[in-house]
């Protein structure tokens, strides 16, 4: 089926299902098939913040304080979540909305896509605090070989998903050649590339960027670089939210309450999708040795952050009915939660950066110094 | 013992403990020592996704997080009655 920007059709949003239903027409929001990604709009929008507001001067005196490994360790885990927010930057906006049918999910997944692309924003702004220029770590992204392997399996089921909708809205269902290569296109086929794909996000959402924020955070328990703490925990609290999104619609599919055929789809690819996560689970783990291959860092060595990848693993995969495969009953990691509550994250980082916010204030700073001439 | 204030949560696999209704049910647990996980505390990361096995509970915020049929938030709901719930961990 073409797409097209304005169907003219006549349709009853409240009937189609999430994906491959009729194109969207009016952009409405009075009346929700899933009201659930309105108000995950809502929430997302409350959320706004800008990396600039954030103040990471001082992160630059901490960097140079650092050990070797640990300098190895805080820019390959910034390199990794840049190539992350990179790929999600762009890839739901290019995969899904060519083929949602419901304006509240379009207009969620845009949202959500433009937050990755804050994300992304906020990287540059901590590394050209850190280097003069920091061309080379952008550039070891694309060659980096431990970098590269994730992302592979990161971008191939968006790539196979795109590729497919582009086929079917160009040449429709049927056998096509490209290159040489026989791909044959239905409907059928389409949902399955979806659900994976969707499975791959979850994935992605849920634990890929669980390594990098507890290194983050392991160092902002040492009072060290705190600038880039304040800014991952808001990118945590985002993805928190992003990761909420994908749990709604992998289990409005298996439940049966959207498109029928994608419960069916869920059933029969339920090994594949479980695959999709324990390849990521064990990717996680690997990443976790090359961090620590040069050396650790006070706190956390890679032992304890494999743990901390089953163990939230194992949240993360009974919330879409995957079971809990790994035998961690406890927290390995329990200081992270402080970072990951959103209490803590401070709501206006304007308020605390920028001086003109403190008029009034009094100077509330005592040294000992300040009671030198005192006598009693 | 209960009253409208003090209601008693029985958790499976662990001893039960006293909740108080001007507390979250998460806070009541923390009180208590019993290990949650949690992270936002708002409702919409479903991080302390917890079963309600038996027993009522009221949320103080709508819940964006996905939660089963037979589960709730601890950290965004109060006890309306004694309640049994399992943690998984």
């Amino acid at each position: 089926m073409k797409y097209t920007t304005f169907n003219q059709k006549r349709t009853n949003p409240l009937v189609e299902p999430m994906f491959f239903g009729n194109p969207v027409n009016v952009a409405r929001y009075d009346q929700q098939k899933h009201s659930i990604f309105e108000k995950l709009i809502e929430k997302q929008i409350s959320f706004f913040w800008r990396p600039e507001e954030v103040d990471v001067s001082k992160d630059r005196v901490d960097f140079q304080s650092l050990s070797d490994s640990e300098k190895h360790i805080f820019i390959s885990n910034l390199k990794y979540q840049t190539l992350l927010d990179s790929v999600q930057g762009r890839s739901p906006n290019i995969a899904f909305l060519p083929i949602i049918s419901l304006p509240e999910l379009e207009t969620w997944t845009e949202t959500w896509s433009f937050f990755e692309t804050i994300h992304s924003r906020s990287y540059t702004h901590i590394l050209r605090n850190l280097f003069t220029d920091p061309s080379n770590i952008f550039d070891d992204i694309v060659v980096n070989e431990h970098i590269k392997q994730r992302a592979g399996d990161i971008s191939k089921y968006y790539d196979d998903l795109i590729f497919y909708t582009q086929l079917w809205q160009t040449q429709g269902e049927g056998v096509h050649t490209v290159d040489g290569e026989v791909h044959q296109v239905n409907m059928r086929e389409l949902k399955k590339k979806l659900y994976l794909c969707m499975n791959s996000v979850n994935a992605l959402e849920a634990i890929r960027f669980y390594v990098s924020f507890a290194c983050t955070f392991a160092f902002a328990e040492r009072e060290l670089m705190e600038g880039n703490s304040k800014i991952i925990r808001l990118i945590a609290r985002d993805e928190n939210l992003h990761l909420t999104s994908t749990q709604h619609i992998l289990n409005l599919w298996q439940k049966g309450k959207d498109d029928p055929e994608m419960a069916e789809i869920a059933e029969e690819l339920k090994d594949e999708a479980r695959a999709i996560f324990m390849q990521a689970v064990e990717q996680e783990k690997q990443w976790a040795g090359y961090l620590f291959g040069q050396g650790s860092m006070i706190g956390l060595n890679e032992e304890i952050l494999c743990q901390y990848v089953e163990y939230i693993a194992n949240h993360r995969m009974s919330a879409i009915g995957m079971g809990q495969p790994f035998d961690v009953t406890s927290n390995p990691l329990p200081w992270m939660n402080n970072y990951l509550n959103s209490d803590n994250v401070q709501v206006a980082p304007q308020e605390s950066e920028i001086s003109s916010y403190l008029v009034g204030q009094i100077d509330s700073e005592v040294n000992a110094e300040d009671f030198g001439d005192f006598d009693l | 013992m209960s009253d409208d204030t003090r209601f008693v949560i029985t958790i499976a696999d662990h001893k039960p403990i006293p909740c108080e209704t001007d507390k979250t049910v998460l806070e009541n647990l923390e009180a208590q020592n019993v290990e949650v996980h949690y992270h936002c505390r708002e409702g919409f990361c479903g991080a302390c996704r917890t079963k309600l096995i038996k027993g009522e509970v009221d949320y103080t915020t709508d819940p964006l997080a996905y939660i089963d049929d037979d589960e709730f938030l601890p950290c965004c709901t109060i006890a309306l009655t004694d309640i049994d719930i399992k943690i998984e961990y």
